[in-house]
């Protein structure tokens, strides 16, 4: 294989970080809701995975117990989405933070805390890919496939929001919500409605985060997968259809696969001094962009153009 | 001989004399911080196809307006709507945007836009249907703006609005659009909120002209205004509020005559 178990892992996460980016742009740049708890749905999505795949006794095998497990994680998520998005609905942006930022740290402690369940912090193996090829790499490519093909319908999805009176609507709501609420719009359950639904697709990125590595640890449930979904999408313009995917693969990855890979590092660097430099580097690009371009690379959203090109001049 | 013209009704008239959308407040009170802002005991607007409310600054004018609307919530009281055809409901019980749903829309006196969107964008929002704006129909944006697009070009041209497919609109092109969006929803009730502030003459004549046309067609008006000629060009009923509360109802002249009340409140040469 040309491919190795290294890269495809930068790649899996690289990916996986573009969907989540990109589900945040429904919330965040469109919707204007600032979920700062991606992690915490994502983790809901990982672990409710993880212990439904591997505490139940399932009357049947794979790959029918990947899915049924994959959609009860994924409904799971949606079901916090849908209780977390209530909870927020009426708050400010900086309520909407703290909220958000709350439930993705209870979710971590309670990973952490439920250990019989969970594993706690010894964490928890026993997942395995829905097939089997005989050969690992190959199983990981094709896991990585699965999920190119997931994102790339979180993006054509996005990208047809943008041209249709849904998307208008999510903008609308963003911009001004009682003004839309005075023309008949009914704000409050369509955020709620897109909340869950994005909450649900993070907790199925989870579940198939899960799949991946096959062990489970509460310590992916920190803040630094929020932190690399908002940095990556406000780098590359939270507003834009391709700000997630421009912002995420000139943060994540650049730093994950281009410097990890290429640029020769001392060995004993990779556990403590890698992932605080790459804190570091992403805290730099957000301040870095944040200053001499503040709607991110791509800049504004253009519904101008947009509207030119469907409508005609 | 009988002229031709006092036999045939004129299609508008026969509308004004229809059973128009009507408003009924009673006992709506709203307080600030202890301050009583709006208390009105009995209300009822619609009876008259345009009516005027005037009174002085901070006199509880755009708040009543709001109570309607539902984005504020009385303290107490109720507010109905009747409307020949519909149930009477009682909006005072619904939220903001089933107020809305129900045909009830307001212009706003403070200039308000959804930043980021095109003057095209702001008035097909208006006019979408639900059901196009559900998440899963991808493929109604063509078909809206064609549905819509008469209707939009002719309230464009009667505004001598141009370049609709573009951003940062003037502060009067945000006043205008904000108009347009209302004119476009067809209310049964449209409540203008100093709707003139900010224009020019000639583009206030055209907002009267528009409005004048929605009445003439079985639309509720109800115009809060401090320019008093246009009140009493366009009105046939107007109330006088001051201190939250209705000091005098009538017609312009009947309110011309209490000329002392009102000039005490607005000051000498208003009336
Ligand atoms: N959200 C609010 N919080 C506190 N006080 C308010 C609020 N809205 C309005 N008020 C107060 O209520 C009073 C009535 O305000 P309102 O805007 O209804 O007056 P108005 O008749 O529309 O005046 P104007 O002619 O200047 O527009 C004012 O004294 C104002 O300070
Ligand atoms: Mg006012």
């Amino acid at each position: 294989m040309v491919l190795d178990t290294f890269l495809i892992s930068g790649l899996f996460h690289v990916v996986m970080l573009i969907g989540l980016a990109l589900l945040l742009h429904l919330q965040l740049g469109l919707s204007r809701i600032a979920n700062f708890g991606v992690v915490g749905f994502w983790g809901v999505g990982l672990y409710a995975f993880g212990v439904l795949y591997v505490r139940v006794d399932w009357p049947f095998g794979d790959p029918i117990q990947f899915v049924v497990c994959a959609a009860l994680a994924t409904v799971a998520a949606g079901l916090c989405g849908l209780l977390v998005g209530w909870l927020i609905a009426d708050l400010d942006v900086d309520g909407v933070m703290v909220g958000t930022l709350g439930f993705a740290t209870a979710v971590a402690l309670l990973a952490t805390t439920e250990q019989d369940l969970t594993g706690g912090a010894l964490g928890m193996g026993g997942l395995r890919f829905p097939y089997d090829t005989g050969d690992v790499a190959v199983n990981e490519l094709i896991w990585l496939l699965v999920l190119v093909a997931l994102v790339a319908g979180i993006l054509a999805y996005v990208w047809l929001v943008h041209r249709n009176p849904y998307g208008r609507l999510l903008i609308a709501i963003g911009s001004n919500e009682p003004l839309a609420k005075s023309l008949g719009k009914p704000a409050t359950r369509t955020k709620l409605g897109l909340f869950t639904v994005t909450s649900a697709l993070m907790g199925l990125l989870g579940a198939m985060y899960g799949v991946m590595v096959r062990f489970l640890e509460v310590s992916s449930l920190g803040i630094e997968l929020t932190l690399a979904a908002v940095v990556g999408l406000v780098v590359g313009g939270s507003v834009r259809v391709l700000g997630a995917v421009v912002g995420v693969l000139l943060t994540v990855g650049v730093f994950d696969i281009v410097i990890q890979s290429y640029i020769p590092l001392p060995a004993d660097w990779y556990t403590q001094t890698i992932p605080l430099l790459r804190e570091v580097m992403f805290g730099l690009a957000l301040i870095l962009v944040l200053v001499f371009r503040p709607l991110g690379l791509l800049g504004h959203m253009r519904r101008d153009r947009l509207m030119k090109r469907i409508h005609g001049a | 001989m009988v002229p031709e013209s006092t036999t045939t009704v004129r299609p508008e008239l026969a509308a004004r004399t229809a059973p128009r959308p009507r408003l009924t407040l009673a006992n709506v009170v709203k307080s600030f911080a202890g301050r009583t802002v709006v208390d009105v005991e009995d209300l009822s607007l619609g009876n008259h196809p345009i009516e005027g409310l005037i009174g002085p600054n901070g006199a509880g004018k755009t708040t009543l307006m709001r109570l309607i609307m539902g984005s504020l919530k009385a303290d107490s009281g109720q507010i109905r709507l009747e409307r020949a055809g519909h149930r009477d409901v009682v909006l005072s019980r619904l939220h903001a945007h089933k107020i809305a749903q129900c045909g009830v829309v307001k212009t706003n006196q403070v200039i308000t836009d959804f930043d980021g969107l095109t003057i095209l964008d702001s008035l097909l929002l208006s006019v979408t249907p639900e059901r196009r704006e559900f998440p899963l129909h991808l493929m109604g944006e063509r078909a809206t703006y064609e549905e819509h697009r008469a209707e939009i070009e002719r309230q464009l041209d009667h505004f001598g609005l141009e370049n609709t497919r573009r951003l940062a609109l003037s502060a009067g092109e945000k006043k205008l659009v904000d108009i347009i969006r209302c004119l476009l929803l067809k209310p049964a009730v449209l409540l203008l909120d100093e709707p003139t502030a900010g224009l020019p003459g000639e583009v206030t004549q055209k907002v009267m002209d528009a409005v004048d046309d929605l009445a003439g067609n079985g639309t509720t008006v109800v115009i809060i205004e401090h320019d008093l000629d246009v009140i009493w060009n366009l009105c046939t009923q107007v109330t006088f509020m001051a201190e939250g509360r209705v000091m005098l109802r009538g017609e312009p002249s009947e309110i011309r005559e209490h000329s002392t009340v009102v000039e005490s409140y607005l000051g000498q040469g208003h009336v």
